[in-house]
Formats: C-alpha cells, structure tokens, sequence
C-alpha cells in the first residue's frame, strides 16, 4: 500500500505517529491476542488435558506423567516456533510490501519460499543436508536466488502494473520451482512422499527444531526492528529520501537482505507457508498507519498470532488428525488476498 | 496501393475514362490481391495442419514403440493397437501405451481449445484456464470424487466439471466490479482462488491412505501414467462435443473480436456467446484435468503459437493439434527422455511452458489482442 505524501503536499519526514491512546490500545490489544493463542495453542489439541492439570507441570517442570510429556516436548516447543516463524513471515511480508511498494507483495505469493524450498531439497539430495541448520543455508541462497530473479522479471513487465506483473513473475517462478521439485524427487516414492508432507509447510513434529531456527530467525528479528525508520523514508520515493539524506540502494539492499534472511528462516523450519506476511503486514497497517516503526512490530506479532491461531484451529476442527498450517493460512489467507485484489486503486496502481 | 497514375494530359474525357479505369482495375486488384491473401492463407493453414499432423503420427509411434520391453515385434505393434493380438503385445499395447498416447493426445487437445478460446474472448494470453484458476478448481473436485466415492463410473469427471464451473462462477463473480470485468483482477482471483484448490488438494494428500496417495499425486503434478479406455473415452467424448460447441461459437467470437458494441450491431448476442463460450472452456479443461491432472501451461502456450502460425482467425481450430501435440511430445520425452526419465508429464510442461510465460509478461503490450 503506497501511503506516501503527495508531491504537493508539504514534505513531512516520515508519517505521524498514531495518537497515544490509540497506540496503547493497539499494544495492549496486541499482546493480550498473543497471550490468548499462546494459552490456546499450548492448552488445546487432540489430546484434552485439564487446564488445571497444564498449571500444575508448567509450575513443576521435571515432574513425570505422558501429559507432561506431550506439554514439554510437543506443545510448548511447537507453540514457541509457531511464535517465532509467525513474526518472521509477517516482518517479512512487511518489508516486502514496503520495498516494492506492493500490497500482494509476499514471501509466499513472490515464489520466494518455493525457492528456497527448492534449494533445500537440492541440499537433501546432493549434498546430504540434514537438520533445520543445514536447511537454513539452503533456504537462504534460495530465497536470495528467487528474490532476485523475480523483482528483475516482475519490474520488466508490461502488465499492467508493477504490482501484477510482480505476481505474475512470482507465480511463474513458483510454478517452475515446484515442477523442479517434483522433478528432483519423483523418482524416490519415499522421498517424494517425506518432502511432499515437508512442502506442505506445517508445524507438526517440528518443535524440536525450535534450538536451531532460533538464532537465525531471532537476529532476523532484531535487524528489522530499527528499519522502521529507512522503510519510512523510502516510502516517501527515492527523490525525495535521498534528499533527506539516506542511501537509497543501500538501505534497499540492506532491507532486502533482512526481508530475506526471515524468509528463509521461516521456510526452513517449517515449510512454505503462503499469505501470513501479507494478511499480517495489512493487519498492522490498518492499526496503527503506514508508520512503519509501528507497524513492523506489530505485523511481527500479528504474523504470530496468525501462525498460531491459525495451527490450534487446524489441530481442532477434524477429529482424529489436523489440517496443516499451511493449508488453515490458505483459506484464511485467500479470501484477504481476492479482497485487495478487487480493490479499485490497485489494478491500474 | 497495388500502383500509381502519372497523371494524363490529353483532355478531360481522356481524364475522366483513365479514372474510371484506373477505379476498375484498382477494385480487381485489390479483390485479387485479397483472394490471394486468403488463398495464401488457406495453403498455409493447410501446410501447418498437414505438419502438425505428420508430427502426431511420428509422436504416435515413438510412444508405441519406445518402451523397456523389448520382446514385442515392431511388426504386431500395429495389431496390438488396435487390439488384434493377445498375450503380451496386447497387454502392453494395448492396455497400457495405447491409452497412454492417446490420453495425451486427446487431453492435449482439450487443453490447447480451452486456453485458445479464453484467450480469444477475454483477450488478454494470460488468461487460461489453468493461470485464471479453472484446472486448480476441476482437480479439487476429482481428487475428492476419487478418494471418497471412487466406484462411480464418470464420478471424477462430473466432479471435476463442478469444481470448474463453480470456480468460473466464484472468479467471475469476484473479479466483476461496476459491470465490466477487469482481465488482471480476474487474473489475480483467479491466482488467488487456485491457491486455496492446491492447498486442499495438499491436504488431501498428507490425509490419504497409501493407496489414495498414488491417486492425488496425479493431480499434484499432472501426469497420464495410469490412463485407460475409460478416461480415453471421456476425452474423446468431451473433445466431440467442445469442438463443436467451439465450431458452432466460432463465427460469433470473431465478430465479438471487433469489440462488443460492433458485434452487438452485427446482431451477435454478445452476453450469451460470452457465457457460453466461458462454460465451453471450462468443460475442455475440466474434463482434460480430471482424466490427466493439470498439465500445466499447455493451455498458455497453444493459442499465441497458433496466432503466430496462422493469424488470430483461425487460432482457436489449430490451437488443438498443437496441444496434442505438445502434451503427447511432453509424454514421450518425459517417459525416454535422456537423463530425466520418467517424469510427470505435467512437471515437463511446466519447466518448458513457465519461461515462455515469463517472455510473455516480459514482451506483451498491455490491451494488445491476443
């Protein structure tokens, strides 16, 4: 969403801050949504476990029991990555939106994560690549390979506009690094079907990876805390922020970099997982404004309130299995994409 | 301008006659000239289809004869297809590569009309039945049939066709706005709409059985590896009846091609050719993916070919053997290809068919026809 002064408008350094009781509201509203679907999310599941009896092995953490162990090993670590690869795919999806000045700008909707999913399986293959540490790299030069390659074909296009032709270019890409996928692992049927369940991203059985994402996606975070401001002055157009004194290629570069470096944090934990980082970035925005040194926290905490909620109530509405993550975020995530879609000012944006 | 006339001198009358003539021999020329041009049309129309054939029959054989068994005669092949032999030659040619072929072939066909004709109405190359969402929705439809109620004759072929025309329904409804349609909003529902088919298409997969994996496999990547005469026999059924709803819709598309306010003062019913045409592509990939799965950018890549070929008028017609072609060309190289056999025949498509959509996006004028 381009929210930038209008030329004629007189140039205000970055946008005004959300009125104070609005942002308290805002913060306060915030974090009691990620408190309810960490409670949530840590107290329900296939298995029913008393709420009094999860009180009593949180307060007393080596005691024995099978719900013991199904709170510590399972529930508690899953729930502590959905946190983390929630708030990376929604600073991501932010950044994205930012840079490219796109509303459908995505880590899922751009082919990023098809791209470092690709590489990830490449790793698997050929050079033995196992564990989230080794995915990690992986996904990392995918998604910088795939970032790349689809801004250069995205900005050539004669699309309409730069926003379509953006999506067009992801979805062509991910539509040939799916079919590589495929290509790479088909003749393996087990292999196929164990990096099928993987590319179907999902936080099942994954909370022992929780150690190893955590740096990558935990420094991810913290360098895109203070973008806020950059994003800001690059939102306003490169004239003018290089007027105000900012590199313009460097801070894009340096955005980029971070924006990516979430993604593939994400991805190689748990998978693709599509329209989180753009449901959660417009979610902040209409919060608390175009300012992004509010609104890139605050998509990080919707992402995680998404990703979460989104996982307990797949693990709840069949009996006797769950729907993965992926698919839950599909279908919240879909009908918020048709809707920008069908927004007047964007086609011709 | 075939010439020009010095301009004469000698008299008025003389003037006045060499005008006359000069209008005479112009309207010849012209009515020559565009008789030649539609002649040359013609012959050339005809040269592509007589090439297009000779390359079926050639990819016909290769996907007959090629093959890990060896033991069967090059010489019983041709009974065996048409099944007058028995024992082996009939069980391999007969129950497994015949059907194969021609399930290509046919699908091919299916995809190739269906992405002509929506390029064609809506004009614009990108929107084909699988970019606008229709095969996501068709597979979504059949993969249920087939894995919840898989003893229905024609069961996954019904479902798919109410998957797509559901989908046609919900995009067109989501991307009207203020009367007209808008063809990138369509393109972007459409994306959007077929992300939700693929992710439960996906989560059909992680909760099938064993057995059913093989079967949504096939409709993950697209492929024609357990084709029978039954599916044959769908195709066949489907692309009678599409073709010649295509043919009998043909005249009005092209009226509709100089733009609706022309066309409807030509007396075309502009809204209900529009309809129908939307439902007629539909059904051609509906019932293509429901047999074969989406085999991906077939539908794209067909129609600008066949333009480029012959010219926009006869694009829809030829848009089908070159589908057949490509898909049944894709099959043989995805089955003895060297180093990459065997494959899906879906996962080539798409690593042929994507870059030819990325120059496409690349090179396209916005508003020029398709």
């Amino acid at each position: 969403m381009k929210q930038s002064a209008s030329p004629a408008a007189p140039p205000t350094p970055t946008p005004a801050r959300p009125r104070a009781p609005r942002a308290a509201v805002v913060v306060v509203l915030a974090g009691l949504m990620l408190a309810a679907v960490t409670i949530a999310s840590i107290g329900l599941g296939a298995r029913d476990i008393s709420p009094l009896e999860i009180v009593r092995i949180l307060l007393h953490p080596g005691a024995e029991g099978y719900n013991g162990d199904v709170l510590w090993t399972e529930r508690i670590p899953r729930t502590l990555l959905g946190l983390t690869v929630g708030a990376a795919l929604g600073a991501s999806g932010l950044i994205m939106q930012a840079l490219t000045m796109n509303p459908l700008a995505e880590p899922g909707v751009l082919g990023v994560e098809q791209g470092a999913a690709v590489f990830v399986v490449l790793g698997i293959l050929f050079l033995d690549t196992s564990g989230v540490h080794g995915y990690f790299w992986m996904a990392l030069t995918g998604s910088a390979v795939t970032a790349v390659l689809v801004f250069l074909i995205g900005t050539r296009t004669n699309a309409g506009s730069s926003t379509i032709g953006l999506v067009l270019a992801g979805v062509a890409v991910a539509a040939v690094m799916s079919s590589l996928i495929t290509l790479l692992v088909v003749r393996d049927e087990a292999v196929y079907a164990h990096l099928r369940f993987w590319s179907v991203g999902q936080l099942t059985g994954r909370g022992q990876f929780l150690g190893q994402v955590l740096p990558f996606a935990l420094t991810g975070l913290l360098l895109a805390l203070p973008l806020g401001r950059t994003l800001n002055l690059l939102s306003l157009g490169d004239e003018t922020a290089r007027g105000l004194g900012i590199r313009v290629e460097r801070a894009r570069l340096a955005s980029a970099a971070v924006a990516v470096l979430l993604c593939a944090a994400a991805t190689a934990a748990v998978g693709p997982v599509a329209f989180v980082g753009l449901v959660a970035a417009h979610t902040a925005r209409m919060l608390v404004g175009a300012d992004h040194r509010w609104s890139l926290p605050l998509s990080m905490v919707c992402g995680a309130v998404l990703l979460v909620g989104a996982d307990t109530a797949g693990r709840l509405v069949i009996d006797h299995g769950e729907i993965q993550v992926s698919v839950m975020t599909a279908l919240l995530g879909t009908p918020f994409f048709v809707w920008l879609a069908r927004r007047r000012d964007l086609v011709r944006m | 301008m075939p010439q020009t006339h010095a301009p004469r001198t000698d008299g008025a009358r003389d003037l006045g006659r060499a005008s006359r003539d000069t209008a005479a021999e112009l309207r010849a020329a012209t009515a020559a000239r565009l008789r030649g041009a539609h002649r040359a049309g013609v012959r050339r129309a005809r040269l592509v289809v007589c090439v297009l054939v000779l390359m079926l029959l050639g990819l016909l054989a290769a996907s007959l004869l090629l093959g890990g068994v060896k033991r069967i005669p090059a010489g019983d092949v041709l009974p065996a297809a048409f099944g007058l032999r028995t024992g082996l030659a009939d069980y391999v040619i007969f129950r497994i590569r015949m059907p194969r072929a021609l399930a290509a072939l046919l699908a091919g066909a299916l995809f190739g009309l269906s992405g002509a004709l929506y390029q064609r109405l809506i004009r614009n190359p990108l929107a084909t039945p699988d970019i606008v969402g229709i095969s996501a929705g068709a597979g979504a439809g059949a993969t249920t049939m087939l894995l919840f109620a898989p003893a229905v004759p024609f069961g996954t072929s019904l479902a798919g066709l109410g998957g797509a025309f559901a989908l046609v329904a919900t995009v067109l409804a989501l991307s009207g706005r203020g009367g007209g349609v808008d063809t990138y909003r369509l393109v972007l529902v459409g994306i959007g709409l077929s992300a939700v088919c693929t992710a439960y298409v996906n989560y059909l997969f992680t909760v099938a059985g064993q057995h059913g994996i093989a079967q949504v496999m096939r409709w993950l990547v697209g492929s024609v590896n357990d084709a029978t005469w039954e599916g044959v026999s769908t195709l066949a059924g489907a692309l009678a009846v599409c073709g010649l709803c295509a043919a009998l819709l043909g005249r009005s598309l092209g009226g509709m091609a100089l733009g609706d306010q022309l066309a409807l003062g030509l007396g075309t019913r502009v809204g209900a050719v529009r309809i129908a045409t939307l439902l007629v592509g539909a059904a051609a990939a509906a019932l293509a993916t429901s047999v074969t799965g989406p085999i991906g950018f077939v539908s794209l890549i067909s129609g600008p070919i066949a333009i480029r070929l012959v010219g926009a008028d006869r694009s829809v017609a030829l848009a089908v053997p070159i589908g057949a072609v490509i898909v049944l060309g894709a099959d043989v190289l995805a089955q003895h290809g060297p180093v990459i056999s065997p494959v899906p025949t879906g996962v080539l498509t798409a690593l042929l068919g994507a870059p030819y959509f990325v120059w496409l996006i690349l090179r396209r004028r916005q508003g020029a026809p398709a």
